[in-house]
């Protein structure tokens, strides 16, 4: 389904990604440094890989050899970060909304309502990120990227800045769009702990390089 | 005492008219500024910093240099200014559209500056973020960046709205003192203090500058801080 | 807090004190009206080579008489006044600002009605003319209110019955020589200014004079400033000597003083 052929050299850094998926819920587990994040950028459009191509279920987001090289907007890839990336000046609503915006008025609002009812977002809809707690912003910010309805949901290290409590509160919401929605999903960490409770897929990045086929 | 604040009909013409300069002038500037700004915050490209110089050369000359220099281009027998008028017209000197070009010039670079660090100090990752969202790099300029950009945006474009209000060098050299069409403020109070018994009706005009530049002061930091509130991050 | 307070009051104190204190050397300082800049600046010259001995100097200011008149009022460190009309001489003599008895009228000019070189148009200088017609655009000259330049035009206009239809045309600039030269670059289509203006510059054409009759008589008056340094006195002669004539008479000026 996925299928990612990447290399990268930047000055001390050298990404070498050789990687084939056919599970929905993948993870890729691997030390600091190890390059998971430069490996998420380069399959959203956001780093530029030397050479290599990208393709989901057919469909070529990169192709170096063929000059594609789709542009990071158009990727429909959702993306949820360590540090939520809630926009400050836009009330939970709207953060939601945001990548929904193109879809019917009609489509997004029962959007609005499933995601809302799956994670328990209700209560934080008219608050501004600044009220909100690091786990009530993380669940904003998978909530956020899932309304966009993306073809591939990537996390990096979504829990990494929580505590253990914190984490513990958001792994069951995790657990649940894992499960429950129709999404191919990458998750990204370097907790063992938390992967096993997603996946049983695993690629393992050390030094920038992957290669896997799973 | 009581003259100080009996305002003739020819001086209250002098303030509309510097108002009016002013609010074009603004007007005229806005986009490209904040274009020029977004570019330099965001972009690197060939020749930028030849760019970064021009846009502040107005800034550093005495403003009767870019003045003699509109001149030079746009002046009836200008390199520029001929066509315009051969074939359009169109004739700049004497005219309050001339001396919205001056003051455009001269607070060009103020509105560059002060938006080019709001733009700077928005954080690129959320740009990132609202692409990754599906936003087209327009929709995330005029829904991400500009909204967070925008108290850095206010401060510029009081300050280019100031600076015009307050423009003299360049102004008098390309369009000249006229009475009615571009003898704003600084202009007439000059022209007042060259006159015997112009001594009050300068005082009169000094005292209007001194309050609007004032209430300049005191919108620009209102608005800045409504913009900061609707903003409201916290450092987390 | 007081000692602020007291450098804060001597200033203020100082700063009202006439600026003629101020300055402690003994050149000569002559205010002249703005069409004399040219044939003063000559005089000057030639005066200071007359007289190198002394190794005088002439320090010259030139502007509208009315803006000089003002500044001499405010205390500026004039010691030679030339202006272009008598309104503004007298201005100052009822201030008691002139010494008794040094005013002299030296001399006279021409107004005449110019047009950008190749760019003259035709004018009968007679009431029925449709001036207004005559040329497009703005006819430029020193500002009516105050300039001597642009108060003889005004009278010239309004004795040929053109100025009404004139005056929504016109620019008054701050001086005659500012006149001149947007005639000169063609922001003007047209200037009223002196005859001796017109004679310096190749940019432009004289397309009619003005006759005599429709203004008061031009004259240059020349006066001593209250408290000019002693060595003023040398050169305020010298500008009614033969010498000083001939360079006047040079550049088109009348000679009124014998």
């Amino acid at each position: 389904m996925i299928e990612i052929v990447a290399t990268l050299s930047r000055k001390r850094f050298k990404l070498d990604a050789h990687v084939a998926l056919t599970h929905r819920v993948t993870a890729l587990f691997g030390p600091s440094g190890a390059g998971k994040s430069t490996l998420l950028n380069v399959i959203a459009g956001i780093a530029h890989p030397d050479s290599g191509r990208i393709l989901i279920d057919g469909v070529a987001l990169f192709d170096a050899q063929q000059k594609i090289d789709i542009p990071v907007h158009q990727r429909q890839i959702g993306l949820v970060f360590q540090d939520h990336r809630l926009f400050p000046h836009l009330s939970v609503e709207r953060n939601l909304r945001y990548g929904a915006h193109r879809f019917e008025s009609a489509a997004q609002q029962k959007g609005l309502e499933e995601i809302t009812a799956l994670l328990e977002l209700g209560s934080l809809l008219r608050q501004k990120p600044y009220q909100l707690s690091g786990g009530e912003k993380q669940r904003v910010a998978l909530g956020r990227a899932l309304m966009s309805k993306p073809r591939l949901l990537m996390l990096d290290e979504p829990l990494a800045s929580l505590d253990k409590r914190l984490k513990s509160q958001i792994l069951p919401y995790l657990k649940r769009v894992a499960e429950e929605v129709e999404i191919p999903m990458i998750y990204v960490s370097h907790s063992m702990d938390e992967i096993t409770q997603l996946t049983d897929h695993v690629m393992h990045i050390a030094h920038g390089k992957v290669h896997a086929a799973i | 005492m009581l003259e100080l604040v009996k305002f003739t009909p020819a001086e209250l013409t002098i303030l509309l008219l510097s108002l009016k300069v002013a609010i074009f002038c603004v007007l005229v500037i806005s986009i490209p500024a904040i274009a020029t700004a977004w570019l330099l915050a965001r972009k690197s490209f060939y020749g930028k910093s030849l760019l970064d110089s021009l846009v502040h050369l107005p800034m550093v000359l005495p403003p009767v240099v870019p003045g003699f220099i509109l001149l030079v281009l746009l002046g009836r027998q200008g390199w520029i200014g001929k066509y315009l008028y051969e074939y359009f017209g169109i004739s700049l000197a004497f005219t309050w559209v001339g001396a919205v070009v001056a003051s455009a010039v001269m607070a060009f670079p103020l509105l560059v500056r002060a938006a080019r660090q709001g733009i700077a100090q928005v954080d690129r990752q959320l740009e990132i973020a609202a692409q990754t969202l599906g936003a087209h790099p327009l929709r995330v300029f005029f829904t991400i960046t500009l909204p967070l950009a925008l108290p850095g945006i206010i401060t510029g474009l009081i300050l280019a709205f100031s600076r015009s209000l307050g423009e003299f060098g360049a102004t008098i050299t390309f369009v000249g003192n006229i009475e009615g069409e571009t003898r704003t403020l600084p202009l007439a109070i000059y022209t007042y203090t060259q006159v015997p018994d112009g001594d009050i009706p300068a005082l009169r005009l000094v005292i209007l500058s001194l309050l609007l530049a004032l209430g300049a002061l005191m919108l620009s930091e209102k608005l800045e801080r409504k913009a900061n509130r609707h903003i409201e991050h916290q450092d987390d | 807090m007081i000692k602020q307070l007291a450098v804060l009051v001597s200033l203020c104190v100082s700063a009202w004190m006439p600026m003629r204190v101020a300055y402690a050397d003994d050149s000569i300082k002559v205010f002249a009206a703005a069409s004399l800049t040219n044939v003063i600046s000559q005089i000057a010259k030639q005066y200071e080579q007359e007289n190198t001995a002394n190794q005088t100097e002439i320090r010259t200011s030139f502007a509208a008489s009315s803006a000089l008149a003002k500044q001499i009022e405010k205390g500026a460190p004039a010691d030679i006044f030339i202006s272009a009309d008598t309104q503004w001489m007298q201005y100052l003599q009822n201030k008691k600002l002139i010494q008794a008895n040094t005013q002299v009228n030296l001399l006279g000019n021409q107004l005449v009605l110019i047009a950008p070189a190749g760019k003259r148009f035709k004018v009968n200088m007679e009431k029925g003319f449709d001036i207004a017609a005559a040329f497009s655009g703005k006819l430029c000259t020193g500002d009516p209110a105050a300039v001597p330049v642009g108060i003889y035009a005004k009278q010239s206009l309004t004795a040929l019955n053109w100025w009404s239809s004139l005056a929504p045309k016109l620019v008054g600039t701050q001086d005659v020589r500012s006149a001149l030269v947007l005639v000169e670059r063609g922001e003007c289509d047209a200037g009223i200014v002196y005859e001796t203006d017109a004679n310096i510059s190749d940019k432009v054409e004289i397309v009619a004079k003005f006759p005599e009759s429709s203004h008061e008589p031009i004259v240059y008056p020349l006066g001593l400033v209250v408290g000019a340094g002693s060595n003023a006195v040398g050169f305020y002669r010298y500008l009614s000597s033969p010498q000083a004539h001939a360079v006047f008479t040079k550049y088109g000026f009348t000679v009124l003083a014998k």
